[in-house]
């Protein structure tokens, strides 16, 4: 899939969903892509499971299926670091740019790109939620457990959920993507508490570890265009990653994107270094064995996961925060991911205290801040 | 099936398609055939005008020692080599656990016996206690291609199928130069320096024996003073320091500080793991109010000295 819009081999539907309007429209979308339904979507997953690099295969094709359980849930974040009290929209699950660091390759059960077809119940169940932390401005977005906007263009689900999200200030929508997939957005009226947000990295290893996404640029120009548009626009440099000279590629990644976009469209940026649980790596090592990335010093952290050692993270943290401030992102509320008390406070100088510090300083840019 | 009393020499043991176990002792049930004489036939079956040990290696090979000839067999006349091999293996699931290296073998003998991956996977791998996936099932037909030297001392040292995994990927060459250095150590220890090596190797795209040919490895390899376990554990020392540098380096400047601060070792203080956070913990044991008052009199006198504070500094 290099760098063009994704087009699954085949869609399973689970016969449950036949007949649900977004199963007609990814239908309607992909007309082209054959079709075969699921009556015992259990064994039908527990085959897949079996294979081989079942991995790989599930994200070539597309299951359509219900949502049992809850589709907002907080995330997780990683226990004993800094929490963002994010909240997230499980909707599609999984995600076909398989880039060699991610984290669902461990994370996901189902090796298979899911889209949750019971839109209905997610309406009803982000009405109760809303209702329930009622004044919060709250963070909530869909792009965890896979790209916000990769399969856009077959569920067109971006429209329904700016659409719902519209003028339900203070809490602030997110889309989080690496891809240019767009259209969808800039058919669409903007709103001040939505954000469209992009994960970079350098050029570098944009090429060599996330080969199915577009590249950097490219992301930036999107980007560009849908700030152009009237959207408030983010960027996570997440996962950073150390190698020989990475910090002068990340400066200078830096002050391109401050060439096109201007800081006062920008709502956020996040900071992360690479990091992933120990299990994570055969994963990576059998099914990308060409990857230097997981042999760089990583110690583990107090959460148990691999992380680098302390010193050369803040390093990298110092720097291109030192570098977006250069760029004029003095303003541009600046979080890390994952991160230790020590680290924001040597990093950034302050460490977010309480459940609702870090969810007033990212909304205040918007016009949403209850401070 | 049926039971006859045959000649030990009319079983051709050099055919070993259907065998599974290795490397086991023979002591305790050469006892019992004393004891009791052989109270259980192994099972035989006719292959090329001659009998082929389906099941029973153990029993075969005590009654060889022991001379005990003509034994009760077993003789199925069964023609397919798969449906003869799950004889073996159904009767060995009821009445034993495996070792790592049976279920290797055990997986391998069906997969060259015309048994379908997927069914392999899906129906077998579960009854092995392995996880079942294809991945899983390549990784234990790669056990099973081991060198006869590293599966012996796989099996003596009991290792873990983690122990082992990373055995595999390395080259047959390499495996035979590590082998002495991880017969020593335990388990952990063991996966950490094969670990290591393997890391090192990879990131810096050197080939293994030339990382054990580095000057301080070969230095303690070549030592005549230094116990097997004692170069093992120092060779494993020096490859955590290549895999780790910048931590082995903090490591080594903290306990130089404390060298230079003259911390004694009844009072012990740590960083926290891998000075993940800037926490440190101090511990000493009393056992009356006057060992208590003294023992945090010398931590204050400790903390006034002039280096103290550079442990919070360190990079």
């Amino acid at each position: 899939m290099p760098h063009s819009r994704f087009s699954p081999r085949k869609v399973f539907i689970d016969k449950e969903c036949h007949g649900m309007p977004l199963t007609r429209r990814v239908i309607k979308n992909l007309s082209q892509v054959p079709t075969e339904l699921v009556s015992d979507p259990q064994r039908f997953l527990e085959e897949r499971r079996i294979s081989r690099d079942a991995i790989k295969q599930g994200r070539k094709d597309l299951f359509i299926t219900s949502q049992k359980g809850e589709f907002v849930k907080s995330c997780p974040c990683t226990p004993r670091y800094v929490g963002c009290n994010y909240f997230i929209i499980n909707l599609d699950l999984n995600c076909p740019l398989d880039c060699t660091y991610c984290i669902l390759q461990h994370y996901l059960f189902d090796p298979i790109l899911i889209v949750h077809a019971n839109m209905e119940d997610l309406w009803k169940q982000l009405d109760v939620f809303i209702d329930q932390n009622k004044g919060r401005a709250l963070r909530i977005g869909t792009g965890e457990l896979g790209d916000s906007l990769v399969l856009d263009h077959i569920t067109e689900n971006s429209k329904d959920l700016i659409s719902y999200f519209r003028g339900k200030n203070p809490v602030l929508f997110e889309l989080k993507t690496k891809t240019v997939n767009i259209q969808n957005i800039l058919e669409t009226e903007p709103a001040s508490n939505i954000v469209i947000s992009w994960s970079l990295n350098s050029p570098r290893i944009a090429r060599s570890e996330e080969k199915n996404a577009p590249p950097v640029e490219e992301r930036i120009d999107a980007a560009q265009r849908v700030a152009e548009k009237g959207f408030f626009v983010g960027f996570h440099f997440d996962p950073l990653i150390l190698y020989a000279g990475c910090e002068e590629e990340y400066e200078s990644l830096i002050a391109r994107l401050f060439d096109r976009i201007s800081p006062e469209k920008m709502a956020w940026i996040s900071l992360g270094s690479l990091r992933f649980p120990p299990s994570l790596k055969p994963v990576i090592q059998e099914r990308f064995p060409w990857t230097k990335i997981i042999y760089e010093e990583m110690v583990k952290g107090v959460d148990g996961k691999l992380r680098y050692f302390r010193p050369s993270r803040l390093d990298l943290y110092k720097r291109i925060i030192r570098s977006i401030k250069k760029n004029g992102g003095e303003k541009v509320p600046l979080y890390l991911c994952m991160e230790s008390d020590a680290i924001w406070r040597e990093a950034l100088g302050w460490v977010p205290k309480g459940k609702e510090s870090l969810e007033s300083y990212l909304s205040s840019p918007l016009g949403n801040s209850k401070v | 099936m049926k039971k006859e009393r045959i000649d030990l020499n009319e079983i051709f043991l050099k055919d070993e398609r259907y065998r599974t176990s290795f490397h086991f002792s023979l002591e305790k049930l050469k006892l019992s055939l004393k004891e009791t004489g052989l109270l259980h036939p192994p099972l035989v079956v006719f292959r090329s005008e001659r009998f082929i040990l389906v099941s029973g290696w153990k029993r075969i090979l005590a009654c060889a020692e022991l001379s005990l000839s003509p034994i009760p067999v077993l003789i199925t006349e069964e023609k397919d080599d798969l449906k003869t091999f799950l004889m073996a293996f159904y009767e060995n699931l009821a009445t034993r656990e495996f070792s790592l290296l049976e279920k290797a073998e055990i997986l391998t003998r069906l997969k060259r016996f015309g048994e379908d991956e997927k069914r392999i996977t899906r129906d077998y791998m579960p009854l092995l206690d392995i996880p079942a996936t294809l991945p899983n099932l390549d990784k234990y037909l790669a056990f099973s291609q081991l060198e006869p030297e590293v599966k012996k001392a796989v099996h003596e040292k009991n290792m873990s199928f983690s122990s082992v995994k990373p055995l595999v990927e390395f080259s047959s060459r390499e495996r035979k130069q590590l082998l002495p250095l991880l017969l020593p150590l335990g388990q952990n220890k063991r996966r950490e320096l094969l670990e290591d090596i393997l890391e090192v190797s990879r990131k810096s795209d050197t080939a293994v024996h030339k990382i054990l040919l580095s000057p301080e490895i070969k230095a303690v390899q070549e030592s005549e003073t230094l116990t097997p376990l004692q170069k093992a554990d120092s060779i494993r020392l020096l490859s955590r320091k290549k895999r780790y540098p910048a931590f082995s380096s903090m490591q080594d400047s903290f306990e130089s500080l404390l060298r230079k601060i003259d911390w004694p070792e009844e009072i012990a203080i740590s960083p926290s793991p891998f000075f993940e956070e800037e926490d440190f913990t101090v511990r000493f044991t009393f056992r009356s109010e006057e060992q208590l008052m003294a023992g945090l009199l010398k931590l204050e006198e400790l903390s006034a000295r002039k280096d103290f504070s550079k442990i919070f500094k360190l990079k």
